[in-house]
């Protein structure tokens, strides 16, 4: 068994001018959950769609469960399954109806499978596709990349239009697939999402991969917006000197800052008056980018 | 039917199909009825003194019988034409159609070829034309015997709509390849509708200019109707041209498009 899933080498792509990627070195590892990371435009899907064969390269290696997309894209997309940013398909049929088609398309899938995934997502499967809402058009993306229990799963953009319930029960659906063995690519623009379901991220953008980590690491070096509400009024002065601490404001009882790294200092000053609310904001990923684009100029 | 892209792409297009099958056959089979009227003296006299070019440029000469007067009107001009737009209009939508709709992707992420499924597709496409034109034949056979087109034997019949099958496949392979080729319905669309023109008036107008004769030799209408199947059977020669054309247009789309990017929404 091959330990690596997915794997780019200086991969590059370009129209006419425009490069949408500019040299993308990846690593995906078999059995983990990799979110690809990056806001709109950094090059995520046309990475994906290199994958699966539906464009070609300009330059550069791409190799995906050991096989290359170009020679043996039948194999290939045999043993994964795809769900692409923006899923259209014809509305005037029904979810069964292109689900089967889809399913014989990979050689059938058991009706009684179909049925199983639109149950645990509430899927009314005989109603014209046209007729559902955005979140219930996504649900048949997502059955028909998972019904054939593919060895990998690519995704882009999985859970767009999906509720939180929905958003909770595909991160059921991925867990389950990896702690199968399977893998799973999976490309987002929010950082929480990510956080919530992938072991490592990587994170692209204008076209090359900036940074790959694990979520934690990520997370716990993220810039978060603090808000603690306290009993009663704080001195200004007793927070100014907190690690980590930038853009203090205390007004009467409420605190409001921005933190870098770690809580733990924040926590413990906090602590000498009593708190009444503490919220901290997930980190804002475009925040994150920008972050991670000023450390990259002060390094170079 | 919905075992494979060729089932599939029927099945969605049932209703097009359907809808062309019932007009192409209700027109072809409402020329054929106003034979009778046009079998008379007085008709004859009255188309005499129109102009001749008039007349040529419509395919209208020489309409002594059944034959010629179907070729004339039915095949050589109004279902012609017709079955032309939807071969143009279908042979593009096979590919150009669904990946500027943004649904080939899908498809083409499963363990599908590309040359299988463009195959498939206009495999699917020949089958709906056969259809059509196998309405239209099974109108006709209908009305022989009530608008006295008696003259025409079933072997005949059977020819000229081979010629017409051979037409509207060729006119596909026109909006399959071009569209295959871009990936643009409106490139598909245009070439065919360009080529649809360009049968017309090399076939009917621009041989009536001196020097341009020649012309009519390069137009499909003067394959689909030249040396009147409806009398004299298979013409050999112009079949194996429609057919060999449609050949060489499909194996050279299905080359582009397995060699191209498929285009993003």
């Amino acid at each position: 068994m091959n330990d690596i899933a997915i794997s780019t080498e200086g991969l590059v792509k370009r129209y006419g001018r425009v490069t949408a990627l500019a040299g993308l070195d990846l690593e995906v590892r078999t059995g983990e959950v990799f979110g690809f990371l990056g806001p709109n435009g950094a090059g995520k899907t046309t990475a994906i769609r290199l994958l699966l064969d539906l464009i070609r390269p300009s330059g550069g290696h791409v190799s995906v469960l050991g096989l290359d997309p170009r020679q043996d894209g039948l194999e290939l997309r045999r043993r994964s399954g795809f769900l692409g940013g923006d899923f259209v398909v014809d509305g005037r049929q029904t979810p069964q109806e292109l689900l089967t088609y889809l399913g014989n398309l990979r050689g059938g899938v058991p009706d009684t499978t179909i049925r199983e995934f639109a149950r645990r997502l509430d899927l009314d499967l005989d109603r014209p596709i046209k007729e559902l809402s955005r979140g219930n058009r996504q649900k048949v993306g997502v059955v028909q990349a998972f019904m054939h229990e593919p060895e990998l799963l690519i995704l882009d953009e999985p859970t767009t239009g999906l509720d939180p319930f929905l958003q909770h029960e595909f991160a059921r659906l991925v867990r389950q697939a990896v702690s199968e063995g399977r893998t799973v690519f999976m490309s987002s623009h929010v950082m929480s999402e990510v956080q919530r379901i992938a072991d490592r991220v990587g994170i692209i953008r204008e076209g090359r991969l900036t940074n790959v980590e694990g979520v934690e690491e990520l997370r716990s070096r993220a810039r978060r917006r603090i808000e603690i509400v306290f009993d009663g009024p704080v001195a200004e002065a007793d927070f100014t000197r907190v690690p980590g601490v930038s853009d203090l404001k205390v007004n009467g009882t409420t605190l409001h800052c921005r933190l870098d790294g770690r809580a733990d200092d924040l926590i413990k000053t906090a602590a000498r008056y009593g708190v009444a609310t503490f919220s901290a904001e997930e980190p804002d990923l475009e925040e994150l980018f920008f972050d991670r684009f000023n450390g990259d100029e002060d390094a170079s | 039917m919905l075992r494979s892209p060729f089932g599939k792409w029927l099945r969605d297009w049932r209703r097009s199909i359907i809808g062309w099958t019932l007009a192409i056959a209700a027109v072809g089979g409402m020329y054929a009825a106003f034979w009778p009227t046009f079998d008379k003296p007085e008709i004859k006299d009255l188309i005499a003194v129109y102009p001749q070019a008039i007349m040529e440029a419509l395919n209208f000469t020489d309409i002594q019988n059944a034959a010629a007067y179907l070729t004339a009107t039915v095949f050589g001009l109004v279902v012609g034409t017709l079955i032309a737009v939807y071969a143009v209009a279908a042979g593009t939508r096979t590919i150009a159609g669904d990946e500027e709709a943004g649904t080939l992707e899908l498809i083409l992420a499963h363990p599908v070829s590309r040359a299988r499924l463009a195959l498939r597709r206009f495999s699917a496409f020949l089958a709906s034309a056969t259809l059509i034109v196998a309405g239209l034949l099974l109108v006709l056979l209908a009305e022989t015997g009530l608008v006295h087109l008696d003259g025409i034997s079933l072997g005949q019949f059977a020819a000229m709509h081979v010629h017409l099958l051979l037409f509207a496949a060729f006119y596909g392979a026109v909006g399959f390849a071009v569209g295959a080729a871009t990936g643009r319905r409106a490139a598909g669309l245009g070439a065919g509708a360009a080529v649809i023109v360009f049968g017309f008036v090399a076939n009917g107008l621009l041989p009536q200019i001196r020097g341009f004769e020649w012309t009519r030799t390069l137009s499909p209408y003067h394959w689909l109707v030249d040396g009147r199947p409806l009398a004299n059977g298979l013409q050999i020669g112009h079949v194996m041209l429609m057919a060999g054309l449609t050949i060489v247009l499909v194996a050279a789309g299905t080359w582009f498009f397995d060699r191209r990017d498929v285009q993003s929404v």
